[in-house]
């Protein structure tokens, strides 16, 4: 467990110092802003369409830097050559993926907190009133993201990062067209599908009061399926490789 | 296998890799090793000649075709590593961490309690001369910073066997005068270094053994004395202010070199007595009478230049 812990403390620590969790921060800060100033927002603005707005934004800004820095991370690692020092430690194949992944996630955590105290901090002014509910959607936000990293994490012990980025971008897309392509749950392949849509609860909470706690736990459940089954793959892959 | 001195530190039998499959080309075939505790043992060869991936398929960064690694005993895997401190060639690290980060980075993944490391790692950036760097970035570090910190990384859990690829290299004479006398403190302190390097004089000068590969394969192996050592021949060393040495002397010596009145060959050991009486004899100060050895750069040329036939296992 020590050794996740500090494999992950500094993933976490280097991926805090890129540019591209600042830059994609404050690209989602201004369009935050920007919002509510939107032509379509006149007198008597729905502050149910800010919040699906703000939080399509707060997804896609939480993608971008899920792809960048899982995608890049390990094939980086190989090529510059500086996993070698660390994998010549007491360290298990498995245990480097998983921490890579670890401190990603918590990267992903601080990013999308900061992403969602961005819409919530920009709600409130704006209309007057927090908005709690929005924390739900983000944490189902970071979740998704984090299952994206885990599949870049595991994609990219054996690919490349450009393939890994074009590979995610295509599961995401296939991810969450179930409905579309098989119709409904009567359908015999439905529960087979590889879907991410239990993470989209987007509607329900710009439209409605969210999701029931015990949505939340089954999201959480689906969350570490997901995790658990692509870090297995990860480690399995990466023990077979030379580097 | 024992951790004692005169103990086997690294054993390794058989090693062979094969890259790009069963018609691929073969990096290593049948290569083995043993380095003593406490010894420092120099792995040599051309490029290309098999020894990263030697030291890889040890470390456990590829995986062999064939073969038995150990490590004080320890088939290779994470056990065996715990021992282990590793300078690869040209180490590159995280460039957005600091050196401290990384120094707790590699004492916490073999298994050191934080406030230890943070002690440790102090210690050793004081000793590779990067005191007061550690708050800066790897980013802003020169290649011979980067090297100092590599050696850093290398001891940080104080490891029994160091393995060090090429640990001069990018250094300032200064920098590779430093590295050599690390690598003779720590074979004062009982830790075994396997060395692997171009630099030859580096090698005759800290290593008591070396292996040499060539193609894939061992070339030669040994104390590096029994290798320089050139059998039958006494080098002799005089000085006089004659312009040639004794006829019977001149009949007997080979590999003349004159640099004023000193005069420097070598004579057959059973010839010495009778050289040195007859220098004596002649009004000639006799400064040295040593074995004959051949320089490890000579040894490695000539060897480097036999048959393919010629190469041992």
């Amino acid at each position: 467990m020590n050794r996740l812990i500090a494999l992950a403390a500094a993933v976490f620590s280097d991926a805090l110092r890129r540019r591209v969790l600042w830059v994609v921060a404050l690209f989602a800060l201004v369009l935050a802003a920007a919002i509510p100033s939107l032509p379509s927002y006149g007198e008597g603005v729905d502050d149910a369409v800010y919040r699906e707005i703000s939080l399509s934004l707060v997804y896609v800004a939480a993608m971008v830097v899920a792809l960048v820095l899982a995608a890049t991370r390990i094939p980086a690692e190989l090529e510059r050559r500086t996993a070698y020092t660390v994998l010549v430690r007491p360290v298990r194949r498995w245990e480097y993926v998983t921490g890579t992944w670890l401190g990603i996630a918590a990267t992903m955590a601080v990013a999308c907190a900061m992403f969602g105290a961005i819409v919530f901090a920009t709600g409130w002014v704006v209309y007057g009133a927090p908005m709690p509910v929005l924390w739900q959607a983000v944490a189902a936000i970071w979740m998704e993201a984090c299952v994206v990293a885990a599949l870049c994490v595991a994609a990219s012990t054996m690919l490349s990062a450009a393939t890994v980025a074009v590979l995610a971008l295509g599961f995401l897309f296939v991810a969450h067209v179930r409905a579309d392509l098989l119709g409904g749950p009567g359908n015999p392949l439905w529960r087979f599908y590889p879907s991410l849509d239990t993470f989209n609860i987007i509607a329900p909470v710009a439209h409605g009061s969210g999701v029931s706690a015990s949505y939340l736990l089954v999201m959480a459940l689906v969350f570490a399926a997901w995790v658990g089954l692509l870090m297995l793959a990860a480690g399995a892959a990466f023990s077979r490789r030379d580097v | 296998m024992s951790k004692t001195p005169g103990g086997i530190a690294i054993e390794i039998q058989g090693a062979a890799k094969r890259f790009g499959g069963s018609k691929g080309r073969v990096a290593v075939e049948d290569v083995g090793l043993k380095v003593t505790v406490g010894s420092v043992h120099g792995l040599l060869g051309p490029n290309g000649a098999g020894k990263t991936t030697t030291l890889k398929m040890l470390l456990g960064l590829v995986g062999p075709d064939a073969g038995e690694f150990r490590i004080l005993g320890e088939p290779n895997g994470p056990t065996a590593r715990a021992y282990v401190g590793f300078l690869p060639e040209q180490p590159y690290f995280p460039p957005l961490l600091t050196a401290l980060e990384l120094l707790t980075l590699h004492g916490r993944l073999s298994g050191m309690a934080s406030g230890d490391v943070a002690v440790r790692a102090r210690e050793l950036l004081d000793r590779v001369g990067l005191a007061g760097r550690e708050a800066e970035r790897l980013a802003k570090y020169s290649r011979g910073m980067l090297q100092r910190v590599g050696i850093a990384q290398a001891l940080v859990a104080s490891p029994e066997v160091v393995v060090l690829d090429e640990p001069a290299s990018g250094l300032d004479p200064v920098g590779q005068r430093d590295v050599r006398n690390l690598m003779m403190e720590l074979k004062d302190a009982g830790t075994t270094v396997l060395l692997s390097s171009h630099q030859l004089s580096e090698v005759e000068a800290v290593c008591d053994e070396v292996t040499i590969l060539n193609r894939g394969r061992v070339s030669a192996k040994g104390a590096i004395d029994d290798l320089l050592n050139v059998a039958g021949r006494t080098s002799v060393r005089a000085r006089g202010e004659a312009r040639s040495l004794p006829a019977e002397i001149q009949a007997l010596m080979e590999d003349v070199a004159v640099s004023g009145s000193v005069w420097v060959f070598s004579v057959p050991d059973s010839t010495v007595r009778t050289v040195v009486d007859l220098l004596d004899d002649s009004g000639w100060a006799i400064e040295s009478v040593l074995p004959k050895r051949q320089s490890l750069e000579e040894y490695f040329s000539r060897m480097l230049e036999r048959t393919e036939s010629e190469v041992v296992s």
